[in-house]
């Protein structure tokens, strides 16, 4: 047998779980077994939350976004905020599974099937918040560039319609990516459900029987879908930051954001991976799966990309005073300093200070401590996003109408909906589909039997 | 009962499910009906202007009422009026509201045994008051405001006729003194009538001439004059204002000089010896004033009056000086129980300096009429006290709120059997009265007044009665009438149109009626001479009442004026000129008082002024008034309308902070909208009578909580940023220019693309006709030149300057820009949050300060110290950009660059991404966050908007658009001419309303038009913000500062 393309040296060395193909079944299929009474207070608590949520963007679009805090002159609040912050959640995702698959990094193989899940619900919750924060949601299609009479077009200038383009992209093909990685394991599934579910999966398995020419086909589909999502992990989270790039917004108008934002981005979005994988790790006994060694990795990530984020913040400030620019400068010290500090403060605490606990192997692989810091960088890169665009709309060019912006009920209501919204696909997703990528998995194991054969070691 | 046929049941039937389908639909169907015949002066489209008067204030301005299909839409000043000469304050403009108040009267009210009103006809009301007559009309008062001399006339002869007791004039700010004073210092009757236009020196003392005395905008539009830069390259007339307080009129001047209230008189007589001394005045009137002066020497004037006798000196010097000076009075608030004596003083110093016959003209007072008297009115206050009066009939004045609680007016009132009220809408005499005849608002009237010797200017109807109301004079007429046929013989014949026009029968009535009145001017004597009562003049310190650290300034509000204004919700929502504060009452007191009494901005302070006289209200620390002395705005604190009290339902606190929202049986309770500061007052009068209101001193003790202030204006701190900008007037004269070559340098991507041009052998030429000097300053070449950014071929690029030097912040601008442009009023609450809709706002800037990074919740800062002015009124508006930072970030081209420059915006595309707004540095767009068109305009306001403004639906921005509603009117007919449109031809709002022409309009690409001349002032034009290299149309020109006068 031909060793697979991705054994190294490295791979080899590595810690695999060490089961059974029929164990690693069963294992990970466990997951999707009949629902307990937990699981269905969990769904149903966060359905009739989202229905809440709901509830309230229905009264807005009728009252009008006066019920949000919008006030002169900051007319970007927390919904635009929440919308940056999803789609930084689902750059992690992509990551994962696309460059990290490119660069043969064996170790994702546990997680990438839950990331490419987020990834596809962290955009499609993003989307939502196009809609609800325009004025007009009933005329938001004028941002599509279709055909009409009119000849009405769209600016193709605005880093807005970029903006719609790179999102819809974005969440066509990572979905596409998911739901190609998940054939084979459909196929499993399929073999092993009976009722709806057999109909289910054998739908969406598209006949898939396991030949070599299969395998050989999806190897390639998923190599050449990881090759077209790669440039997207690096120009979505570049074109949302030109949403603000491009403006002349005092501390918005820097040819940094761009690679700021990405690295913010899957700063956030790996830390999601973890706030979402531990409880999931824990409660459904993957902890063969989901190992140490994975979190470890994760971990290393999060230092690295927190660094990269806190390298930014320091040039921000630093070409702020070296520039000499005044605007910028009184900008900037007002982001610190001004009425809005506790949101500065806790962004540089969350997102350059506590990750520093991370330079320890013993913070890395203590599960509970990772959790905690996973759960402050969630909070860290929300104010980020929060501080960048908030402080940055109150504090402009005319002193005069310098303003204050206080987030309203109704805005902190479909925040929280988000947050609902999201958990919501992913509970379902965690019973309807396999939460780690089986055939990975006995990949994996194949990969560690085969060389075990050879015993060369 | 009637039978029931078959056919009148299946009639029945078919009308009740026609009406229940109807019903059931969600929008009930209108119907455009066409005109069946046409009214001959009726072309829908083409708007019919009335002349008329405006009768928000005394000074009688002339009006164009502008009306479309029949409804008047807006208020424009009349060009041929000597008073406003075409321009009109935001008072005036607002009046507009008070013929579609939701707030009228429907028809006539009578008030039940359970208080509340019901309606009843006009002919029972009529026979109602005609019964009470009868039982004796020696009881029988009228009560109200100068109505006109016409009316006035009949009103005197009603009077008799019904043998009624009598007829008192009132008028809250009247400057009664001033007759009096001039009676005493000439030595006749004489009405002083002050012309600044010719002065060379403007010496105001305590006067606030610009927002409310006398002829606000006729003052206004002098002093411009007189200080026309262009005119007088010498910097014209200087302007030293010497007042406690830093208000809106003091900030226009040269020189603000901190003297202590009440001792303007004692100024006034100290210059006058200083002016003596130095050779002013004849030798007998230096005999005649030798023992009056005595006491006045600048050393002791100076301990009494808070200046230093070095500046009194000086000014004196300057005074003695001048050519033609002019001193103003004390008046408004500042009239304390010496006003007669302190007035008489500044009189006694324009005659002096030689200002009579010059600036200042002694006019016969008008024949006809009648004065405001406040003698009189306290006189009849004691006899309706006494019980003597059966019948008080009040009309054009609000005495239940005006009146100092002193007087126990309201007391009074209950005291009276019988009040009538002709109020047109509810207010708070009107909610104490009987029987309620509304009168017809004045754009439903005829009538005429008379500002001044010579002038008469008429009122006609624009518009038939909104409601089931009649004219003053007829209600009266038919009272009279229908008491007893004697009484009717002795009455006029005819209706009051009819004796109008008898009463213009010396001139053409028609053509009366299109000019507006008469304007035969007259000019006083050329000279007058002191009177000997002079020698008698007792000027001393003014006694104020109370225990109390502080003397409390009631000052008329300048939007608000007496109170009058407070129901009209534009006067309510544009902000304050000084503090920017809107729809609430505060105190402005000193830092230092803020700091002894540990108070910030909106902390709530007990003001104590004796007796059971208290309130409780906001502070607002400012550098720009003296330690001893708070202010508090007359206008605020109704329990009456709509916008003038507040509403317990919407969720306010009560005076004692106790949340009262939602309590339930709260639901729909007024309650006073802030402090009336009158009634705080102690009632005192001067030596003659007149109503004083200089009074009182106030005690100042902390509440221990504090209210969100509705402040609109953020911080006054400009830090260097080209906003708000000044040049000094020795700069101006040694050729320098307000913009620094160096910020030049930061809009050279610009240059360089002029330059490029130049070098590929292209003509670097601006278009035809802009001259060579218009693209260069002190020889550099400008950034830009703001004609290129119309598209090639388009024969006009709109834009305007605004000249600083002119602007006295007074806002007659943000309410034209209201009222032409439909823009919505969003109220207290959505005002404290910051989201005011208006479309041009007066920024407010105190000179350049250190740069202070941080700030805090607004006001975060406040420049203002005492004797400093530095203050710049910045009108900030959609500036048009060339290169608009909103166009290119708007995903769906709702707002784009029009290709005669305009920065258009297309309501219908807008989605309301709000990135527009965002990217603008100047913040001039606004969000419809809600939909205002159900909320702002309660019916029947909706009539008064204009029909050639879209009104916008929610979720929309919207900005400033240039009026394109007026270029498109001027279009057609050019277009029908086959020529361009003229220079001249269209005015925005703002630009017609502005009382000083600080803005012009029009084409910067016609080389002669006023706008492009003004727009290439090589020396004192500027952009706003101009290192963003946005390209502006909107040129400023800098304010010109020239220094405190000098000998």
């Amino acid at each position: 047998m031909t060793p697979p393309p991705a054994a190294s040296v490295a791979d080899m060395i590595r810690p695999v779980p060490l089961v059974a193909d029929s164990q690693v079944n069963r294992d990970i299929l466990a997951v999707m077994d009949r629902p307990t009474m937990p699981y269905w207070l969990l769904l149903g608590f966060l359905v009739v939350f989202v229905h809440a949520a709901g509830a309230v963007w229905v009264y807005q679009v009728y009252k009008g976004l006066g019920i949000a805090g919008y006030a002169h002159p900051i007319f970007w609040g927390v919904y635009i905020v929440t919308f940056v912050f999803w789609v930084g959640i689902a750059h992690a995702g992509t990551l994962i599974s696309a460059i990290l698959y490119l660069f043969r990094s064996k170790w994702r193989n546990a997680i990438n099937r839950s990331a490419e899940a987020m990834t596809v619900f962290a955009v499609l919750t993003a989307a939502q918040f196009l809609g609800i924060h325009v004025g007009r949601i009933w005329k938001s299609y004028f941002i599509l560039p279709y055909p009409n009479q009119r000849g009405l077009w769209v600016n193709f200038k605005s880093p807005l319609v970029w903006d719609t383009f790179a999102i819809s992209t974005y969440g066509t093909i990572s979905a596409l990516f998911l739901f190609v990685g998940l054939i084979p394991d459909f196929a499993i599934a399929r073999d092993r459900s009976t009722g709806w579910r057999k109909v289910l999966y054998t739908a969406l398995a598209l006949g898939w029987e396991g030949k070599s020419k299969q395998w050989k086909a999806w190897n390639r589909t998923v190599l050449h879908l990881s090759g077209l999502c790669t440039p997207l992990v690096l120009s979505v989270h570049s074109v949302v930051s030109w949403d603000f790039a491009m403006s002349i917004v005092p501390t918005w108008h820097a040819t940094i954001f761009a690679p700021y934002f990405v690295a913010g981005a899957i700063f956030s979005g790996f830390a999601m991976v973890l706030t979402m994988m531990i409880p999931v790790r824990r409660i459904f006994g993957l902890e063969a799966y989901i190992t140490e060694y994975h979190f470890d990795n994760m971990g290393k990530f999060i230092l690295l990309t927190s660094l990269i984020v806190g390298y930014s913040y320091v040039m921000e400030f630093f070409i702020a005073w070296y520039s000499g620019n005044e605007f910028e400068q009184t900008a900037w010290w007002y982001r610190v300093f001004g009425p809005y500090w506790i949101s500065t403060w806790t962004m540089l605490i969350c997102n350059t200070m506590i990750p520093q606990l991370l330079w320890f192997k013993r913070v890395r692989t203590h599960v509970p401590t990772l959790f905690a810091v996973s759960i402050f960088v969630n909070i860290g890169m929300w104010f980020e996003r929060y501080v960048i665009i908030v402080i940055g709309l109150s504090h402009e060019y005319d002193p005069a109408v310098w303003g204050i912006y206080t987030p309203r009920p109704a805005e902190l209501m479909i925040l929280a909906g988000s947050f609902a919204f999201f958990a919501m696909f992913f509970v379902i997703f965690i019973k309807l589909f396999p939460v780690i990528a089986v055939s990975e998995m006995k990949e994996l194991a194949i990969h560690r039997k085969s060389h075990a054969h050879e015993g060369a070691h | 009962m009637p039978e029931l046929d078959r056919r009148d049941f299946l009639k029945l039937v078919g009308v009740g499910a026609g009406a229940a389908a109807a019903a059931g639909c969600s929008d009930p169907v209108e119907k455009l009906i066409p005109y069946v015949v046409q009214p001959d002066i009726i072309t829908p489209g083409i708007p019919v202007y009335y002349a008329s008067t405006c009768r928000e204030c005394p000074a009688g301005c002339g009006l164009h009422v502008k009306t479309r299909e029949g409804r008047p839409i807006k208020l424009e000043g009349n060009p041929e009026h000597p008073v406003n000469k075409g321009s009109l304050c935001a008072r005036g403009q607002a009046g507009l509201g008070r013929t579609y108040h939701p707030d009228r009267f429907p028809g006539p009210m009578l008030r039940g045994s359970d208080g509340k009103l019901a309606p009843i006809s006009w002919k029972d009301a009529t026979e109602l008051v005609a019964t009470k007559l009868r039982g004796g009309a020696g009881g029988a008062y009228l009560l109200g405001s100068d109505p006109g001399p016409t009316a006035s006339g009949v009103l005197d002869k009603w009077v008799a006729a019904v043998g009624a007791g009598g007829r008192i004039v009132y008028e809250p700010f009247a400057p009664e003194a001033l007759v009096e004073a001039a009676q005493l210092v000439f030595g006749n009757a004489s009405e002083p009538v002050f012309d600044l236009s010719k002065a060379d020196l403007v010496v105001s003392f305590a006067n606030d001439f610009l927002e409310t005395w006398v002829s606000p905008v006729e003052h206004a539009r002098q002093l411009a004059e007189a200080r026309d830069i262009s005119a007088h390259p010498e910097g014209g007339a200087r302007f030293v204002y010497f007042g406690p307080r830093l208000s809106m009129t003091a900030s226009s001047s040269d020189e603000w000089i901190p003297a202590r209230p009440g001792s303007e008189g004692i100024l006034a007589m100290a210059l006058a010896r200083v002016v003596l001394e130095n050779g002013g005045g004849s030798a007998s009137e230096r005999a005649l004033l030798a023992g009056v002066l005595d006491g006045f020497d600048a050393e002791r004037a100076a301990a009494r009056t808070g200046v230093d006798a070095k500046t009194i000196e000086r000014v004196g010097k300057a005074l003695a000086k001048a050519k033609a000076p002019i001193a103003l009075p004390p008046a408004g608030g500042f009239a304390s129980n010496r006003a007669r004596a302190a007035t008489a003083a500044v009189l006694v110093l324009n005659q002096l300096t030689g200002a009579v016959g010059k600036t200042l003209a002694l006019l016969p007072l008008p024949s006809d009429g009648k004065r405001a008297s406040y003698k009189e009115l306290l006189a009849l206050v004691d006899s309706m006290k006494s019980g003597k009066v059966s019948v008080l009939l009040v009309h054009g004045a609000d005495p239940a709120y005006s009146m100092p609680q002193t007087t126990d007016f309201a007391d009074a009132l209950t005291k009276v059997p019988f009040v009538v009220s002709f109020a047109s809408s509810t207010d708070e005499t009107s909610a104490l009265a009987h029987l309620i005849l509304p009168e017809h608002t004045p754009l439903e009237s005829w009538g005429d007044a008379q500002p001044r010797a010579g002038v008469r200017s008429v009122l006609q109807p624009a518009v038939r009665p909104l409601q089931d109301t009649q004219a003053l004079i007829d209600a009266l007429l038919d009272i009279g009438r229908a008491v007893s046929p004697e009484v009717a013989a002795k009455l006029p014949t005819g209706s009051f149109r009819t004796l109008l026009e008898a009463a213009w029968s010396d001139a053409d009535f028609r053509q009366v009626l299109q000019r507006g009145g008469v304007f035969a001017e007259k000019s006083g004597p050329a000279s007058a001479s002191l009177s000997p009562g002079v020698a008698k003049l007792g000027v001393a310190d003014p006694v104020l009442e109370g225990e109390g650290d502080y003397v409390l300034l009631a000052l008329p509000s300048p939007l608000l004026y007496d109170g009058r204004g407070a129901n009209l919700p534009w006067l309510q929502e544009i902000p304050d000129p000084v503090t920017k504060i809107v729809w609430q009452s505060w105190l402005e007191v000193s830092h230092e008082t803020a700091q002894k009494l540990g108070l910030v901005a909106g902390d709530v302070v007990v003001i104590e002024t004796g007796g059971q006289r208290r309130a409780e209200v906001p502070v607002v620390p400012r550098g720009g008034i003296r330690n001893d002395v708070v202010a508090l705005a007359v206008g605020q604190g109704h329990t009456q309308g709509l916008y003038a009290s507040r509403e317990l339902e919407r969720g306010v606190n009560d005076p004692q902070g106790k949340r009262l929202y939602p309590l339930p049986e709260n639901a729909g309770r007024q309650v006073a909208r802030g402090v009336n500061v009158i009634s705080l007052l102690a009632a005192a009068t001067d030596e003659a009578g007149g109503r004083a209101w200089l009074t009182t001193k106030a005690k100042l003790t902390k509440a221990g909580r504090s209210e969100r202030v509705a402040f609109t204006g953020a911080n006054d701190n400009m830090r260097e940023r080209m906003l708000g900008e000044a040049i000094t007037l020795s700069d101006l004269v040694a050729g320098k220019s307000v913009v620094d070559p160096e910020m030049l340098g930061l809009a050279a991507s610009v240059k360089e693309r002029l330059q490029d041009a130049a070098r590929r052998g292209e003509e670097m030429t601006p278009p035809a006709g802009v001259p060579a000097e218009a693209l260069t300053r002190n020889g550099e070449l400008i950034a830009f030149n703001p004609a290129d950014d119309a598209k090639p071929g388009s024969p006009y690029r709109w834009g305007m300057s605004i000249d600083l030097d002119r602007c006295t912040g007074c806002s007659a601008c943000v309410a034209a820009c209201y009222l032409e442009n439909n823009v919505p009023i969003v109220g207290e609450e959505q005002s404290i949050r910051g989201r005011i809709m208006s479309w041009l706002r007066l920024e407010r800037y105190v000179t350049d300060g250190d740069i202070d990074y941080v700030g805090g919740r607004p006001p975060h800062s406040t420049l203002e110290r005492l004797g400093h002015v530095g203050v710049r009124h910045l009108p900030m508006l959609c500036q048009h950009c060339g290169s608009a930072p909103c166009e290119p970030v708007c995903p769906v081209f709702a707002t784009y660059h029009n290709p005669e420059g305009l920065n258009g915006m297309v309501y219908n595309r807008c989605i309301g991404t709000r990135y527009c707004s965002n990217n603008c540095p100047y913040k001039v767009r606004r969000f419809n966050y809600f939909d205002y068109s159900l909320e702002t305009w309660p019916e029947p306001m909706k009539l008064m908007l204009n029909p050639d403004v879209t009104v916008r639906c929610q979720g929309v921005m919207e900005k400033c658009t240039y009026c394109a509603q007026r270029v498109e009117f001027a279009r057609q007919p050019a277009k029908n001419e086959k020529r361009l449109i003229r220079d001249g031809e269209v005015t925005p709002a703002c630009a017609q309303s502005c009382p000083t022409q600080a803005i012009t309009f029009g084409n910067l690409k016609d080389a002669d038009s006023q706008v492009a001349k003004k727009a290439s002032d090589p020396k004192r034009g500027y952009h706003a913000l101009h290192v963003l290299n946005t390209r502006p149309a909107t040129t400023y020109l800098a304010k010109v500062v020239r220094g405190p006068v000098e000998v």
